[in-house]
C-alpha cells in the first residue's frame, strides 16, 4: 500500500474512532491536506485492497470494517459515542479496534429478540448467543455489503 | 453476519431461506476473531489477514473445515 493511501486510510480509521461517524471527503482531504481528487483515487485503491466499501457514488463512504457508515441494526455504545457496525461480528470489532468497554445493542436474526451484550477490554460477558455466518470465507467479499 | 439466540434460531432462519446452516461460532470464539481481525485497525501499520493468516486464526479459535478456508472453491 502507498504511504499516501496509508495516510487516507488511518484518516478516515481515526474519523470514524473519534467521532462514531463517517468522515465525508472534503473531510478526509481537509485531514490531510490534499485535495478531493487525489483522495478519491486513493478511496478506489483502498476499495480494491478490500480495505473500503464504498457507495455507487465513489466518494461515500459504506463501510470500512469494523465501522459502518450507515445506520444498521447493530449499535455500539462506548462511553458518549455510539456507532454502527457492518454485522454481528463487526459489533464485537469495534471494541476490539478501540480497545475501550462498550455495550453492544443488535437482535437475533430470527426472532427478533433484543440483544444487549457488555464487552469489557477482555471479551463479552458470558452468553449463550450464537454467530452464524452464511457466505463461506473464500466469499465475503465477492459482495461485501451482502455478507 | 447476523447473531442468533440458539441453535435452533438459526436453523429456523436457514429453513425459511432454503439454505444450509452453517457452522456455528460462540461468543468467546467470535471474540477471538474480532481482536485478531481488528485489534490493531487504528495503527498505521495495519492490514488485512493473509489467507495463510486466517487459516491459522481461524485454526486457532477452532474453526476448521472448508468453511472457513478463504481460498476454498467447495462453496462456488
Amino acid at each position: 500500500m502507498k504511504n499516501f493511501d496509508a495516510e487516507v486510510k488511518l484518516a478516515i480509521f481515526r474519523w470514524f474512532a473519534e467521532t462514531g461517524r463517517r468522515p465525508e471527503l472534503p473531510e478526509v482531504a481537509g485531514c490531510i491536506g490534499s485535495s478531493e481528487e487525489v483522495v478519491t483515487e486513493a478511496y478506489l485503491r483502498l476499495q480494491a485492497d478490500r480495505v473500503l466499501s464504498l457507495e455507487k457514488d465513489g466518494v461515500s463512504i459504506r463501510m470500512a470494517p469494523p465501522f459502518s457508515g450507515v445506520v444498521t441494526e447493530h449499535v455500539v455504545e462506548v462511553g458518549p459515542l455510539r456507532y454502527f457496525a457492518n454485522c454481528a461480528w463487526d459489533a464485537l470489532g469495534i471494541p476490539a479496534a478501540l480497545h475501550r468497554p462498550a455495550t453492544i445493542r443488535s437482535r437475533c436474526g430470527q426472532s427478533g429478540e433484543s440483544l444487549r451484550l457488555e464487552v469489557g477490554t477482555e471479551g463479552p460477558e458470558t452468553s449463550d448467543w450464537l454467530f452464524h455466518s452464511l457466505v463461506p470465507a473464500a466469499h465475503w467479499w465477492d459482495d461485501i455489503v451482502f455478507t | 453476519m447476523l447473531f442468533f439466540r440458539s441453535e435452533d434460531h438459526v436453523r429456523a432462519w436457514c429453513a425459511e431461506r432454503n439454505v444450509p446452516p452453517r457452522p456455528l461460532v460462540s461468543l468467546p470464539q467470535l471474540w477471538g476473531l474480532s481482536t485478531t481481525w481488528y485489534g490493531t485497525r487504528l495503527a498505521a501499520e495495519a492490514r488485512r489477514p493473509r489467507p495463510t493468516e486466517m487459516r491459522s486464526i481461524f485454526a486457532g479459535l477452532g474453526l476448521e473445515g472448508d468453511f472457513w478456508d478463504p481460498t476454498a472453491d467447495a462453496f462456488e
